[in-house]
């Protein structure tokens, strides 16, 4: 059984006197510890896919299961202790909370699990150094590079150690080489510590470092051969 | 849990927006203070028990006192009334005849009579040397405090100056707020002689009046405003709290404590400065000669404490539940 199930499902949205349906009828499974990356040019749905499997977002039909729990029926605050213990988000800006050091805000996800002090330092200890800014515990948001703060999103991703890792154009934002090593990171993190990442972008560059590639094109998913 | 970690983190991570918002509750809280206090000070200034049943004479349609002027042979006919106990012709002085946050108001009336009719009770100084001396006064505690006097000092305002020779509490909190002298003294230190006319007669009767003091209340739409304001530019970062993991509760709890505590701060701040400006400024509102004392009390303080509290949970509701409910993907949109 595959570890995200998507069967079947539609989700529709108003915009304007227009209704826009991003995803209609559509069926996809993503493995256990498989990079998976979608394709897509803008406003093809991409996102809205990542949003229902983050599960921030309902389908308005279909069924979306991942591991054991099906998501599209969950109440809102079994999905919200669901994304705490499952699932790493990281947006296309690194959303960081402006007014919290890096440390502050990898721990923040911590919060939510009634760890001791001594064991939230420890975790976001090893989440900076494994992102390799633990030399930048104490800086706000304002003080480090786009690189550097999506890096520091990357950890508060994976601070909770959560099975799935989901990344929303994650080098959208930045230059070529601070894109690079965030896609080295992710492709790290899968590789490394077995994570299941589903990343979205439009960048074939980025694309490149999935194991496996779909394109998202005005409803209709493709498959095809990853690059790497 | 740590939301209340994260919502000290963030009101002193955010000090414009935090001291903005305290600032405006304070306002609204010094507001309220200072309108109780004086709404205290009117009750005060009402409760004495010799007010119940006198009267006070004046020349029709003349509500400032500087422009009252009765002929002073007056006081003998009023005085032969059925009913009328006593007749005390009394002229007085004003800085300021209008609402006056700092009123001078002197008192001139016989002083053996003066003595007599009014229960003062000398703190300081002795009334033997007031009947004496007719360029003396005594001043009212509350007066003295506010103008830091003591017996033996001279007080001067305008054309008129005084000794001080006894400093009195009297059972007409109001009247702690006057300076008494002698009548005669007073009808000829104006820029006029106005010898042989008063301002007003002081007449004990046996009616009864008693008046309502005016109640006022903190206007809580500014804190309101503010949490509002402060929750809208925050709707994005909500939405990432949500995608971490934190409930619509948690969300909401965050909005409430962090309303709660700028209400807090804000209300003990302001309640803070009305007490400082009430014990150092010495002010007082005065109107048609009346000096009202602001007067605090504990319980204003916990009256005080329980309005922000009220009003920071009040203001608080809407936006909280406001951000409860948005959709994720739509906060994650939002600017």
């Amino acid at each position: 059984m595959s570890l995200i199930e998507l069967r079947h499902v539609t989700k529709t949205y108003r915009k304007g006197e227009h209704v826009v349906t991003p995803l209609a009828d559509v069926t996809l499974d993503v493995e256990k510890a498989e990079f998976f990356v979608l394709v897509g040019p803008s406003g093809s749905g991409k996102t809205t896919l990542l949003n229902l499997i983050a599960a921030i977002d309902r389908p308005d039909s279909g069924s979306i299961r991942v591991g054991d729990v099906e998501l599209g029926t969950s109440s809102s605050s079994r999905l919200a202790d669901w994304r705490a213990e499952h699932v790493g988000y990281v947006f296309q800006q690194a959303n960081l909370v402006p007014v919290l050091t890096a440390y502050e805000n990898v721990e923040l996800p911590l919060y939510l699990f009634g760890l001791s002090a001594a064991e939230r330092h420890r975790r976001v200890a090893l989440a900076l150094e494994a992102v390799g800014l633990a030399d930048r515990a104490t800086h706000l948001p304002k003080q480090l590079s786009g690189g550097q703060e999506q890096r520091v999103a990357i950890a508060r991703a994976i601070v909770a150690d959560p099975e799935i890792l989901v990344a929303d154009e994650p080098t959208g934002n930045l230059d070529h080489e601070s894109a690079e090593g965030v896609l080295e990171l992710l492709s790290r993190l899968h590789l490394e510590r077995k994570k299941t990442v589903v990343m979205v972008t439009h960048d074939p560059r980025a694309a490149r470092f999935g194991t496996r590639r779909m394109v998202l094109d005005k409803g209709i998913l493709r498959e095809e051969a990853a690059a790497r | 849990m740590k939301l209340a970690k994260l919502v000290g983190k963030n009101l002193r991570r955010r000090p414009m927006r935090t001291a903005l918002t305290v600032l405006g509750v304070a306002s609204a809280m010094l507001l309220f203070v200072l309108v109780e206090s004086l709404s205290a000070g009117l009750d005060h200034a009402l409760s004495g028990s010799e007010s119940a049943r006198t009267l006070i004479v004046y020349r029709e349609n003349r509500y400032c006192p500087q422009t009252s002027f009765l002929p002073q042979w007056y006081g003998e006919r009023i005085a032969k009334l059925p009913g009328v106990a006593s007749v005390l012709p009394v002229k007085v002085y004003l800085n300021n005849c209008r609402a006056s946050l700092d009123l001078v108001a002197f008192q001139g009336a016989p002083a053996e009579e003066l003595l007599a009719t009014r229960g003062l009770t000398l703190e300081a100084g002795a009334g033997e040397r007031f009947v004496r001396e007719k360029d003396s006064a005594l001043v009212g505690r509350a007066f003295a405090a506010r103008k830091n006097l003591a017996v033996g000092d001279n007080f001067r305002f305008g054309n008129i100056h005084v000794k001080v020779v006894g400093i009195f509490a009297s059972d007409e909190p109001v009247e702690e707020g006057v300076i008494l002298t002698h009548l005669e003294f007073l009808q000829r230190a104006g820029p006029v002689n106005r010898l042989g006319t008063v301002t007003q007669f002081e007449v004990k009767i046996d009616d009864a009046t008693r008046a309502e003091a005016i109640s006022a209340q903190i206007d809580d739409v500014l804190v309101g405003n503010t949490v509002l304001m402060s929750v809208q530019e925050r709707v994005k970062e909500f939405g990432v709290f949500r995608t971490l993991g934190f409930r619509a509760s948690h969300v909401a709890q965050l909005v409430v404590v962090e309303s709660l505590a700028l209400s807090l701060a804000g209300g003990a701040l302001g309640f803070g400065l009305a007490l400082l400006i009430i014990r150092f400024a010495h002010v007082s509102i005065g109107s048609e000669g009346v000096a009202i004392e602001f007067v605090t009390s504990p319980r204003l303080a916990l009256l005080g404490l329980g309005v922000a509290t009220v009003c920071g949970i009040l203001a608080s509701l809407a936006p909280a539940v406001r951000s409860a409910r948005a959709e994720i993907v739509v906060s994650l949109r939002s600017a």
